[in-house]
């Protein structure tokens, strides 16, 4: 079974399908790219991973065991944690403050102070928010913000992490630097990745494999050579 | 600043401890109000300061706690009788705290209000068709006793306030006021730790309401669940400061000492005087009397 394993998840809000039947496999310390166009279901597919949404049918196997329908702490704490593409700060406490909370509680509670330390000082370090970590969260630009929400999912211990558009709104330099923190995340940590993304060329850079999904189905799966070449892609995402 | 605070708290707790020698009967009073308002601000503020979550009911676990107390005196020492209002309010916070705890904002402040008016409604009836038309009591322990007793209550729910803020609960509890989603996303456990919050800050409050009782000897519901005693623990937290432990001390100080000076000439001043300070303080002082301490002497 594959690390995170997602089998014939379907979604339903009302009479609209949000997902349907989607199947999704990622293996470990892979980086593994979503794509679709707006209302594709991506982020509907991350709330039902990470607990937010129960689906309507399906299930979800994280590290050989099943996780639909826990709550989304105790899906952190089993080591999936989500980034969210509207930040969603702890505004009124320092920047340090957010990423300790997530030391505390993720699935690397139970260190002690000094490896919760570290925990919190690697994840400042790895999104370049050490020198602002005295600082209100509420304080900082959109994209500190966006590198706080990957601060946060970082400092959890998370074995694996979902980040929702956290390129957009950046600047090509930033989004440069970004590819480079993650490439160096999963090389040093060994962190499996799931991206959504609107910036296609940061996702094709970074992906070993990409999704594609349409409408809420799954449409086309491959390396990004592949998907680079997929007919079908190129009609449903550029027209 | 960390330094000054403790050398005051030590200062009011060793006062306080040390009045009840004097005998002198009206310090003695001023002492037991003091320590009472302390007791319950800072009890409110276990859950109201670091969620964010304003409960307007805190009168209930006083009441909860006044009734037990009543219906025990006589029959059990008052020691257990204290805490078995204590254990009651705690349970009662504990049962309700799930479904209560699911609403939000301006809602929780209206239900609680509500859950508080219910309850002692519920308590009136009882009562009536019981034919009880208020109890007496007798054979409660000495005013020495009780200001004994009340003064440690202060200190355990400053104490207990103060651990809360500075423990992993605390970071919890802030994260879920920031930001409930995000909490629950990193891993808080947001559920569990508010109902743990809600039933700490209950307890402390079912003793006091016992305590209160033992002190005039007389239980009637209307009383022992007046609403004005919810209003009175928020307007001293918010006034006093809500973002540091010293905040509710420094509420209930104030109005303790404003409500001597003014009972004795002005008494229906009193409720005025504190929906007034209530409305400048949210208005122009929102840090409290605990922000003004931090400006005056020269941080923050």
């Amino acid at each position: 079974m594959a690390f995170l394993d997602v089998r014939g998840v379907s979604k339903r809000f009302g009479g609209l399908m949000a997902l349907n039947n989607v199947d999704m496999s990622v293996e470990k310390g892979e980086i593994f790219g979503l794509m679709g166009a707006n209302g594709a279901g991506k982020t509907t597919l991350f709330s039902v991973i990470a607990g937010h949404v129960a689906p309507t049918t399906g299930e979800v196997h994280f590290n050989g065991r099943r996780i639909t329908g826990l709550s989304p702490s105790r899906i952190c704490r089993a080591g999936i944690c989500r980034t969210f593409q509207i930040v969603r700060p702890f505004a009124g406490l320092s920047v340090e403050e957010n990423v300790r909370v997530a030391a505390i509680y993720g699935s690397g509670r139970g260190r002690s102070g000094a490896s919760r330390d570290t925990l919190v000082n690697e994840a400042l370090e790895a999104v370049g928010l050490t020198r602002q970590r005295a600082g209100l969260a509420g304080g900082l630009t959109l994209s500190g913000q966006k590198r706080l929400e990957i601060a946060r999912a970082l400092a959890t211990g998370a074995d694996l992490v979902m980040l929702d558009e956290v390129m957009a709104g950046l600047n090509p330099t930033e989004i440069g630097e970004m590819l480079e923190t993650l490439a160096e995340l999963r090389r040093s940590r060994g962190i499996t990745f799931v991206i959504v993304e609107h910036v296609i060329g940061a996702l094709m850079t970074l992906s070993d494999r990409i999704l594609v999904l349409h409408h809420g189905e799954r449409i086309a799966f491959g390396t990004p050579e592949e998907i680079g070449r997929n007919k079908h892609v190129e009609e449903v995402y550029f027209g | 600043m960390k330094a000054l605070d403790i050398i005051f708290g030590l200062a009011l707790a060793i006062g306080g401890l040390l009045v009840p020698l004097s005998g002198d009967a009206y310090l003695m009073g001023l002492v037991f109000q003091l320590a009472m308002w302390i007791a319950l601000a800072q009890s409110w503020s276990m859950l109201s300061s670091t969620t964010g979550y304003l409960s307007l009911g805190h009168a209930v676990f006083y009441g909860i706690g006044a009734y037990v107390c009543v219906l025990l005196t006589g029959v059990v020492p008052f020691g257990v009788a204290l805490a078995a209002g204590a254990a009651a309010s705690a349970v009662f916070a504990g049962l309700i705290g799930l479904p209560v705890l699911r609403v939000q904002g301006p809602y929780f402040v209206i239900l609680t209000y509500g859950l508080a008016e219910l309850v002692r409604n519920v308590v009136m009836r009882i009562e009536s068709a019981l034919g009880s038309f208020g109890r007496m009591i007798f054979m409660v322990p000495s005013f020495e006793v009780l200001v004994w007793c009340m003064v440690a209550l202060g200190i355990l729910a400053t104490l207990g306030a103060a651990a809360v803020r500075h423990s992993a609960l605390g970071a919890g509890l802030a994260a879920i006021r920031e930001n409930e989603v995000a909490a629950e996303t990193v891993g808080v456990p947001v559920a569990r730790l508010k109902l743990l919050a809600f039933v700490a800050s209950a307890t402390i409050p079912g003793a006091v309401g016992g305590l209160a009782l033992l002190r005039t000897g007389y239980f009637e519901p209307a009383q022992a669940f007046d609403p004005v005693i919810s209003f009175t623990i928020v307007t001293m937290a918010l006034v006093g400061g809500t973002e540091t432990v010293r905040g509710p001390v420094l509420g209930a100080l104030g109005f303790t000492l404003l409500s001597e000076a003014l009972w004795s000439s002005l008494p229906q001043l009193y409720m005025i005087v504190l929906g007034l300070t209530l409305i400048a303080f949210i208005l122009f002082v929102p840090r409290g009397l605990s922000g003004l301490a931090d400006r005056a002497l020269g941080r923050g």
